[in-house]
């Protein structure tokens, strides 16, 4: 399951985005409205701890991820083998804590199809996904 | 900018001076923090010739935590003989130096007191190190330290992000260690009296990817003190400012910027009626080395993206054209928390007033940044020579 939604606040003044969701806008201080963002979004950067804090496994792999919609979180990861800065990822909820999970070139060929089947692009949607995934193999051999 | 408040009014503040500092020796001491911080506490009052100010500031980050003992306003007072005078403690996480001079600096401005003891101190080596990463870590957002975040981790985020915007270096971010090692050499305050190489940094082992053990600075013990007069003194605060930030990292759109130092920077600068072009000497709060190069481009002594070829090409040196942390910094001189910033403004004090020894530059003007938390609550200090 690679698409699905989490859920988020909006302002209502400003249209941000935050999640979890929050009581209060981070900027304006207005009340909030419950809302859900996509699953998906991109590597804002990440890390792995060699000596976590008591109670968290070593390695801990941690990165801060920028959902479709400008929320972003914290989430850990399984590994950072393959990640970096701008890398697709789906996060998931996992008991209450978020997981991310490099999405591979099937699975965001899957979720442009299906975005595409719903507004009926199909075959511009797997073109774009096919040449997006070209680039992101060419780009994947640098350091 | 959202919320961002009303502007100061600096015209109305009156002229401060620094008539006294001194400090311990950072590192692993034995004493006790009120026997540190009375260190720090006579000799700057013997250094401004006199046998008692009118009000004391204690900042202290979490002597609670860190030692058992609480109410360090009069706790500190006391134990200096001075328990019939006004004392208040001040904090902002990891820039509860600065924060505690914030607040000696305009009880004297406004005219409530003639004389002000600016202390602070922290006491933590006797701890384990997890122990004490656990405590300042207590300075991250709730949520945020569900995932593990500790501040090396956070730092690490950071570092990877500045290294992937600016194509900066792990050995530009290393070189900012092995100037502040050289420099900490040639101070007898510091908690490191011994140089490294670049490879012994770049070779040692990793913290919090990309960042490595010698990026991080030590956990050090110490305490620092200044006197703050309403009366002409050698060194004049020209300009105290303060900003801040979101504690959840989450909310911030960029990582690679402290707008909490750009904000502390821009209401300094404002108020000592200059800007970076007259800074001769700066004293960075390098937690972590990254952080002195980001420092740097926040408040605006480098261009963006400058910061890390510039170390590495030796302009921040002790004999280079802009002099950063003679001291040696967070990572060599130490970080007893909310020493940092009080010892940071002795340090520019010595330099401005020509007594820095082995490690004197020439400078007018010096700044001094502390940052507080993970750039939530930074302020930035601008002390001038008197002509």
């Amino acid at each position: 399951m690679i698409e699905s939604t989490l859920p988020a606040s909006i302002c209502p003044r400003c249209e941000r985005l935050v999640v979890p969701p929050a009581p209060r806008c981070p900027d304006h201080g207005t009340a909030m409205e419950l809302a859900s963002v996509p699953n998906t979004g991109e590597v804002v950067s990440f890390t792995t701890l060699f000596s976590p804090p008591e109670g968290f496994r070593s390695p801990l792999h941690i990165a801060l991820v920028e959902l479709e919609g400008g929320a972003r979180l914290f989430c850990h990861g399984e590994e950072t083998k393959g990640v970096k800065i701008g890398s697709r990822v789906s996060v998931e909820d996992v008991n209450s804590v978020y997981y991310f999970s490099n999405m591979g070139f099937a699975d965001r060929a899957r979720l442009f199809w299906r975005r595409a089947g719903a507004r009926g692009e199909k075959v511009a949607a797997i073109s774009k996904s096919l040449v997006q995934g070209l680039l992101k193999g060419r780009s994947s051999g640098q350091p | 900018m959202t919320l961002g408040g009303r502007e100061p009014d600096n015209d109305c503040v009156a002229d401060v001076w620094i008539s006294g500092a001194g400090m311990t020796r950072f590192g692993k001491r034995n004493e006790s923090l009120p026997d540190l911080i009375a260190e720090a506490a006579y000799a700057a009052l013997t250094d401004a010739g006199i046998d008692q100010p009118d009000a004391l500031v204690v900042g202290a980050m979490n002597p609670e935590e860190f030692t058992g003992d609480g109410n360090f306003g009069s706790l500190i007072n006391t134990h200096l003989g001075l328990a019939k005078l006004p004392a208040l403690r001040v904090e902002t996480a990891t820039s509860s130096g600065l924060a505690a001079f914030y607040t000696g600096f305009a009880a004297v401005a406004a005219g409530l007191h003639r004389n002000v003891l600016v202390l602070g101190g922290e006491k933590m080596s006797h701890l384990a190190t997890p122990r004490v990463s656990e405590i300042i870590g207590r300075s991250i957002d709730p949520h945020e330290r569900r995932y593990g975040t500790t501040m090396p981790a956070l730092a690490g985020l950071i570092t990877r992000a500045a290294m992937h915007k600016h194509g900066l270096t792990l050995r530009e971010i290393s070189q900012v260690a092995v100037k502040n090692h050289t420099n900490a050499a040639r101070n007898p305050y510091a908690h490191f009296q011994e140089p490294v190489t670049l490879e012994a940094v770049m070779e040692s082992r990793v913290v919090a990817d990309p960042l490595r053990l010698y990026h991080c600075c030590p956990i050090s013990d110490g305490a620092a003190a200044v006197v703050l007069t309403s009366s002409r003194a050698p060194v004049r605060v020209a300009g105290i400012g303060q900003g801040t930030d979101s504690i959840a990292i989450r909310y911030r759109s960029d990582l690679t910027s402290f707008r909490a130092t750009q904000v502390a920077a821009r209401a300094a600068y404002r108020m000592a009626g200059f800007g970076p072009e007259r800074v001769d000497v700066a004293e960075l709060h390098d937690a972590f080395s990254s952080f002195e190069i980001i420092s740097l481009e926040d408040l605006g002594l480098m261009p963006a993206g400058k910061a890390g070829r510039a170390t590495l090409e030796g302009e921040t040196a002790l004999d280079g054209r802009l002099p950063v942390s003679p001291s040696g910094g967070l990572k060599a001189r130490g970080h007893p928390l909310a020493a940092t910033g009080i010892g940071q403004a002795v340090e520019l004090c010595w330099q401005l007033r020509g007594q820095a020894g082995a490690r004197q530059v020439a400078a007018r003007v010096g700044l001094a940044q502390s940052i507080g938390g993970l750039a939530t609550n930074n302020w930035v200090l601008l002390l001038e020579a008197a002509r």
